[in-house]
């Protein structure tokens, strides 16, 4: 198993600001000479997980103190420099909600080359919510990002003469990507999934299907992958195909991770603060999706605890620890609880580790890293499912 | 009769009709010279007290818009001209002359953008709270953005009438949901971005010569009275009438009072 390092690189400063911490938040609530430093340190915090062995993870989000990565690429373009072994994914682009792909291509080319051919890229729809800022049509989105996702494709993959482009919504008269990716034909392609229905497609073009703290639907959707992937290509999905993203604590004693859980807990709290017409504006989700999500009110998206219940609204760190969201405690604990939940779902080859979040300090994060780094990650390189002493216990 | 009862029983006169290969859910209702009904953006379900005063009167026909209640969405229609240009289709598939169009709110905004293409079959035209001019010019916004508001202040800004029963959500029958879903999705198609507007409508609103009124509601809160003004300056020979104690959504704000300024004009 591959552990890539996360963060959202949260201003968090702003978690006591009442209200909602996307969308609606204003930004006189933002210092940016705080905001400088925070992130300065969170690039620090990335470039320790290159030296220990990490792969690097980062993600963006706009109009929101709970990340202030507005773009994956801008980020990675920093990394590509300073660091000199990790892969660097973005995971992701919100591809729909650009309105120009082409030059979504062009910065994947050029942090490609910059990394020396080190970039993985996630291309996602991304949250709902974020087509509040780029104005972007929430109807017929899923259309708008595979036809995105093809033209962004066929740039990266282009090697012979220029090309014109007309399409629903992207019209184009001469594509030429200079620089060119240095991956052939194109760097990794990520997506990401919630339901067994959605990895169908990632499997068929055999791109890296990550689920995010989704708890026991990760089986679910990983599920829908191997048997997508089987039918499609006729062999078994690697496990290096499959992504599971979860908040993980250690400490050199069990009292101090779950210390250090709390602060990261803050993740969760401020993520869920968002008023309510911005979660799924209309079109965003098909019709049917609405209509199933109505019938089943809100308590519908909620992870589940081993015994099939919701997590309750605030939850303990041992609740999030059963769902399958977080994993703390001392490197053997950790280890432990990843590899119960690693039978659980049936195996996975990435785990993308939200090893700063909410919260957590500087000096808790490198301890953190730097811990999990030496102790757990040598024990996870070699875990499989035909290994001894693995018990299956299928989830509620 | 609850609203949900009263919704499915006024939908049970709905019939389907394909018009240039469209299945559209339609309504046809009452005897008398014909009247277009366009309906809001709550569906022609929102709109059934108004339709039935008016049939009285009139054969109504009200469609559910593409998109809307049980009106089939082709894929390639994308604005308010699509819709525009399939009710010519629908004037001349039922070849109907001398045409009373009445529409509110988005449904104000489609019998403009008919209008400006084509009066040949409308007599009159009756706009209630319309839509389809600009909404907002730089920082200052005139029409309150649904999207970016609470359902309860969406409720509060649509009619002064308080919405009639708090069913939850999930006690609803299926069918009703998935029609507030779609109803849902069509405004945002259409409505999006622009919000609610089509940036040439105004160079265009001459071009409607049929003797026409606005109605407007005094409290209307999505579409101030103000907003009536460039309307007006538009249309030219058109009479803004106000209604008082009445929000945007005048259909059920007034029924009575609107449809009797509606027969009295006609």
């Amino acid at each position: 198993m591959k552990v890539w390092q996360f963060s959202e690189q949260a201003y968090h400063p702003a978690f006591d600001v009442p209200g909602a911490m996307r969308v609606t938040l204003s930004a006189s609530h933002c210092d940016p000479a705080v905001a400088g430093t925070l992130l300065n340190r969170y690039l620090d915090e990335y470039v320790l997980a290159d030296e220990l062995g990490f792969g690097i993870m980062v993600n963006e989000h706009h109009a929101a103190a709970t990340c202030m990565s507005t773009s994956c690429m801008t980020t990675l373009a920093i990394l590509a420099r300073q660091t000199r072994k990790a892969r660097l994914l973005a995971l992701g682009i919100p591809i729909a909600n650009r309105s120009n792909p082409v030059r979504v291509a062009e910065e994947i080319a050029m942090v490609d080359v910059l990394s020396g051919g080190r970039l993985e890229v996630g291309m996602v729809k991304g949250a709902a919510y974020e087509v509040f800022m780029s104005n972007r049509l929430p109807a017929r989105f899923s259309d708008r990002f595979w036809e995105a996702h093809q033209l962004i494709m066929e740039a990266l993959r282009n090697t012979g003469e220029n090309f014109s482009w007309d399409s629903e919504n992207y019209q184009y008269r001469a594509v030429s990507l200079w620089p060119r990716p240095l991956q052939q034909p194109t760097p990794p392609v990520w997506m990401t999934s919630s339901s067994a229905f959605s990895s169908v497609e990632h499997a068929r073009f055999d791109y890296t299907c990550a689920t995010f703290l989704s708890g026991a639907v990760a089986r679910v959707v990983f599920e829908g992958y191997r048997k997508a992937y089987l039918e499609a290509h006729g062999r078994p999905a690697p496990e290096k195909r499959l992504a599971y993203l979860g908040v993980v604590a250690t400490a050199g004693d069990r009292k101090t991770a779950f210390e250090r859980a709390e602060q990261m807990k803050g993740y969760f709290t401020t993520a869920a603060r968002l008023d309510v017409q911005f979660r799924n504006p209309p079109g965003f989700n098909p019709v049917k999706a609405n209509v199933k999500m109505m019938q089943a009110g809100p308590n519908a998206v909620r992870p589940r605890l081993r015994s099939g219940a919701p997590l309750p609204a605030d939850p303990t760190i041992e609740q999030y620890i059963d769902a399958g969201l977080m994993f703390v405690g001392t490197p053997a604990e950790v280890y432990e609880q990843i590899k119960q939940f690693y039978v659980d779902v049936g195996g996975f080859g990435n785990l993308l580790m939200m090893g700063q979040a909410g919260t957590l300090s500087h000096a808790d994060t490198v301890d953190n890293l730097t811990l999990f780094a030496r102790e757990v990650m040598p024990r996870l390189e070699n875990i499989s499912l035909d290994a001894p002493n693995v018990h299956y216990e299928a989830f509620a | 009769m609850s609203t949900e009862a009263s919704t499915a029983d006024f939908l049970k006169a709905a019939e389907r009709v394909e018009i240039q290969g469209l299945k559209l859910e339609l309504i046809v209702k009452g005897a008398g010279s014909p009247l277009l009904f366009l309906h809001g953006m709550d569906g022609v379900e929102g709109c059934s007290r108004i339709i039935d005063l008016l049939a009285r009167d009139f054969t109504v026909y009200a469609p559910s818009h593409p998109g809307f209640g049980g009106s089939e969405l082709p894929r390639a229609f994308s604005t308010i001209d699509d819709l525009a240009y399939f009710y010519l289709d629908l004037l001349d598939h039922f070849d109907l002359r001398g045409v009373t169009v009445v529409g509110f709110s988005l449904g104000g905004w489609i019998a403009a953008e008919i209008l400006v293409k084509d009066t040949s079959r409308v007599s009159r035209l009756v706009l209630g709270a319309p839509l389809g001019l600009r909404t907002a010019e730089g920082r200052v916004r005139q029409v309150a953005d649904i999207f970016m508001l609470h359902p309860k202040e969406v409720a509060a800004a649509m009619q002064l009438t308080p919405t009639a029963d708090n069913v939850p959500l999930a006690e609803l029958p299926e069918s009703l949901l998935e029609r507030i879903a779609r109803n849902a999705e069509a405004v945002c198609l259409f409505g999006w971005s622009p919000y609610l507007y089509n940036p040439k409508l105004h160079l265009r609103l001459h071009r409607i010569r049929v003797p026409t009124v606005l109605l407007w509601g005094e409290q209307d809160r999505l579409a101030p009275l103000d907003y009536a003004k460039s309307f007006v300056a538009g249309l030219g020979q058109a009479r803004l009438e106000t209604l008082e104690a009445c929000g945007h959504r005048i259909y059920v704000d007034r029924p009575e009072a609107a449809a009797a300024r509606i027969v009295n004009f006609a």
